[in-house]
Protein backbone atom coordinates (compact mmCIF):
# COMPACT_ATOMS: atom_id res chain seq x y z
CA UNK A 1 0.00 0.00 0.00
CA UNK A 2 1.38 3.44 -1.23
CA UNK A 3 0.33 6.78 0.34
CA UNK A 4 -0.13 10.68 -0.49
CA UNK A 5 0.89 12.03 2.46
CA UNK A 6 3.91 13.98 1.82
CA UNK A 7 2.28 15.61 -1.08
CA UNK A 8 -0.89 16.05 1.15
CA UNK A 9 1.25 17.76 3.88
CA UNK A 10 3.14 19.74 1.48
CA UNK A 11 -0.10 21.06 0.17
CA UNK A 12 -1.91 21.89 3.44
CA UNK A 13 1.83 23.69 5.09
CA UNK A 14 1.96 21.27 7.63
CA UNK A 15 5.59 19.45 9.15
CA UNK A 16 5.50 15.62 10.08
CA UNK A 17 5.39 17.22 14.06
CA UNK A 18 2.46 19.10 13.31
CA UNK A 19 0.31 16.37 11.20
CA UNK A 20 1.29 13.85 14.21
CA UNK A 21 0.03 16.26 17.00
CA UNK A 22 -3.26 17.05 14.71
CA UNK A 23 -3.52 12.70 14.63
CA UNK A 24 -2.12 12.31 18.20
CA UNK A 25 0.83 9.94 17.49
CA UNK A 26 4.16 10.06 17.92
CA UNK A 27 6.24 11.93 14.82
CA UNK A 28 8.80 9.20 14.09
CA UNK A 29 4.78 7.01 12.99
CA UNK A 30 4.13 9.64 10.21
CA UNK A 31 7.61 9.44 9.19
CA UNK A 32 7.65 5.95 8.75
CA UNK A 33 4.48 6.23 6.99
CA UNK A 34 5.57 8.18 4.64
CA UNK A 35 8.20 5.96 3.78
CA UNK A 36 5.86 3.23 3.21
CA UNK A 37 7.37 1.04 5.95
CA UNK A 38 4.12 1.46 8.27
CA UNK A 39 0.76 0.12 7.10
CA UNK A 40 -1.60 2.70 9.26
CA UNK A 41 -4.89 1.26 11.17
CA UNK A 42 -7.97 2.30 9.49
CA UNK A 43 -8.48 4.97 12.46
CA UNK A 44 -5.22 6.50 11.81
CA UNK A 45 -6.23 6.53 7.94
CA UNK A 46 -9.52 8.04 8.94
CA UNK A 47 -7.82 10.64 10.87
CA UNK A 48 -5.34 11.39 8.52
CA UNK A 49 -8.33 11.82 5.81
CA UNK A 50 -10.00 14.01 7.94
CA UNK A 51 -7.27 16.56 8.41
CA UNK A 52 -6.65 16.93 4.53
CA UNK A 53 -10.96 16.76 4.29
CA UNK A 54 -9.99 13.98 1.57
CA UNK A 55 -11.45 10.75 0.97
CA UNK A 56 -9.01 7.78 2.61
CA UNK A 57 -8.72 6.22 -0.99
CA UNK A 58 -7.45 9.65 -2.45
CA UNK A 59 -4.47 9.61 0.41
CA UNK A 60 -4.13 5.91 0.58
CA UNK A 61 -3.44 3.85 -2.42
CA UNK A 62 -4.37 0.06 -2.53
CA UNK A 63 -2.27 -1.76 -5.07
CA UNK B 1 6.18 10.05 31.80
CA UNK B 2 5.35 7.80 35.07
CA UNK B 3 6.54 5.09 32.65
CA UNK B 4 9.22 6.92 32.00
CA UNK B 5 10.03 7.14 35.85
CA UNK B 6 9.78 3.49 36.45
CA UNK B 7 12.36 2.75 33.82
CA UNK B 8 15.02 5.06 35.03
CA UNK B 9 14.10 3.28 38.63
CA UNK B 10 14.61 0.14 37.07
CA UNK B 11 17.71 0.90 35.05
CA UNK B 12 19.04 2.45 38.37
CA UNK B 13 18.51 -0.69 40.84
CA UNK B 14 19.87 -2.81 38.09
CA UNK B 15 23.44 -0.94 37.93
CA UNK B 16 23.03 -0.85 42.16
CA UNK B 17 23.27 -4.41 42.11
CA UNK B 18 26.19 -4.49 39.36
CA UNK B 19 27.82 -2.42 41.42
CA UNK B 20 27.35 -4.84 44.76
CA UNK B 21 28.26 -7.73 42.42
CA UNK B 22 31.53 -6.00 41.49
CA UNK B 23 32.65 -4.49 44.21
CA UNK B 24 31.36 -7.79 46.76
CA UNK B 25 33.46 -10.42 44.51
CA UNK B 26 37.05 -10.84 46.04
CA UNK B 27 38.22 -12.94 42.56
CA UNK B 28 39.31 -11.38 39.25
CA UNK B 29 36.56 -12.07 36.67
CA UNK B 30 36.42 -14.35 33.96
CA UNK B 31 35.44 -14.49 30.46
CA UNK B 32 32.24 -15.12 31.31
CA UNK B 33 31.79 -12.81 33.98
CA UNK B 34 33.03 -9.70 31.63
CA UNK B 35 30.68 -10.83 28.96
CA UNK B 36 27.75 -10.45 31.14
CA UNK B 37 28.38 -6.97 32.47
CA UNK B 38 29.03 -6.32 28.55
CA UNK B 39 25.33 -7.51 27.55
CA UNK B 40 24.20 -6.04 31.50
CA UNK B 41 24.96 -2.41 30.29
CA UNK B 42 24.30 -2.91 26.60
CA UNK B 43 20.36 -3.58 28.31
CA UNK B 44 20.58 -0.81 30.99
CA UNK B 45 21.62 1.39 27.82
CA UNK B 46 19.08 0.30 25.61
CA UNK B 47 16.68 0.48 28.74
CA UNK B 48 18.04 4.41 29.60
CA UNK B 49 17.57 5.89 25.62
CA UNK B 50 13.90 3.77 26.31
CA UNK B 51 13.45 5.99 29.07
CA UNK B 52 14.69 9.26 27.41
CA UNK B 53 13.13 8.69 24.19
CA UNK B 54 9.57 8.68 26.58
CA UNK B 55 10.91 11.62 28.15
CA UNK B 56 11.62 13.65 24.94
CA UNK B 57 7.86 12.43 23.56
CA UNK B 58 5.86 14.13 26.77
CA UNK B 59 7.82 17.37 26.06
CA UNK B 60 6.89 17.45 22.88
CA UNK B 61 2.85 16.97 23.74
CA UNK B 62 3.36 13.45 21.93
CA UNK B 63 1.97 10.67 23.35
CA UNK B 64 4.42 8.03 24.89
CA UNK B 65 3.44 4.92 23.22
CA UNK B 66 0.83 4.66 19.81
CA UNK B 67 -0.29 2.42 17.26
CA UNK B 68 2.67 2.04 15.64
CA UNK B 69 4.93 1.69 18.79
CA UNK B 70 2.43 -0.33 20.20
CA UNK B 71 2.87 -2.99 16.97
CA UNK B 72 6.78 -3.00 17.07
CA UNK B 73 6.93 -4.10 20.78
CA UNK B 74 4.13 -6.87 20.06
CA UNK B 75 5.99 -7.95 17.00
CA UNK B 76 9.19 -7.77 19.44
CA UNK B 77 7.90 -9.86 21.94
CA UNK B 78 6.80 -12.52 19.86
CA UNK B 79 9.83 -12.68 17.76
CA UNK B 80 12.32 -13.04 20.50
CA UNK B 81 9.66 -15.45 22.33
CA UNK B 82 10.64 -17.51 18.88
CA UNK B 83 14.12 -16.89 19.49
CA UNK B 84 14.60 -17.79 23.20
CA UNK B 85 12.92 -20.55 22.79
CA UNK B 86 15.82 -21.65 20.37
CA UNK B 87 18.41 -20.51 23.03
CA UNK B 88 17.21 -22.36 25.79
CA UNK B 89 17.58 -25.34 23.51
CA UNK B 90 20.71 -24.75 22.66
CA UNK B 91 21.58 -24.07 26.16
CA UNK B 92 20.35 -27.95 26.66
CA UNK B 93 22.32 -29.08 23.76
CA UNK B 94 25.57 -27.56 25.11
CA UNK B 95 25.27 -28.23 29.09
CA UNK B 96 27.73 -30.63 29.31
CA UNK B 97 29.84 -29.52 26.49
CA UNK B 98 31.55 -26.29 28.51
CA UNK B 99 32.73 -26.14 31.89
CA UNK B 100 29.74 -23.58 33.23
CA UNK B 101 27.61 -24.24 36.03
CA UNK B 102 23.91 -24.54 36.32
CA UNK B 103 23.36 -20.56 38.30
CA UNK B 104 26.04 -19.57 35.23
CA UNK B 105 24.11 -21.22 32.34
CA UNK B 106 20.70 -20.07 33.77
CA UNK B 107 22.20 -16.13 33.90
CA UNK B 108 23.32 -16.81 30.44
CA UNK B 109 19.64 -17.81 29.18
CA UNK B 110 18.48 -14.19 30.77
CA UNK B 111 21.01 -12.31 29.54
CA UNK B 112 20.18 -14.08 25.96
CA UNK B 113 16.74 -13.40 26.09
CA UNK B 114 17.03 -9.78 26.88
CA UNK B 115 19.97 -9.31 24.28
CA UNK B 116 17.51 -11.14 21.74
CA UNK B 117 14.28 -8.66 22.66
CA UNK B 118 17.24 -5.68 22.65
CA UNK B 119 17.73 -6.91 19.14
CA UNK B 120 14.54 -7.65 17.41
CA UNK B 121 13.36 -4.16 18.46
CA UNK B 122 15.92 -2.43 16.98
CA UNK B 123 15.46 -4.27 13.81
CA UNK B 124 11.75 -3.97 14.01
CA UNK B 125 12.22 -0.46 15.02
CA UNK B 126 14.12 0.16 11.80
CA UNK B 127 12.62 -1.89 9.36
CA UNK B 128 9.19 -0.79 10.37
CA UNK B 129 5.83 -2.60 10.54
CA UNK B 130 4.52 -3.67 7.30
CA UNK B 131 1.17 -5.84 6.97
CA UNK B 132 2.67 -8.40 4.87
Amino acid sequence: MNNRIKEFRARFKLTQDELAKKVNVRRETIVFLEKNKYNPSLKLAHDIAVVFSSKIEEIFIFD
Amino acid sequence: MKRAIIVFIVAALVLVSVGLWISSSSEAFKTFDVLSLVVIILVVGFALYIGFRRLTSAKRGEPAEDEMSKKVLLRTAAWSYYVSLYLWVAILFIKDRVTLDTEELIGAGILGMALSWVICWLILNFRGVRNE
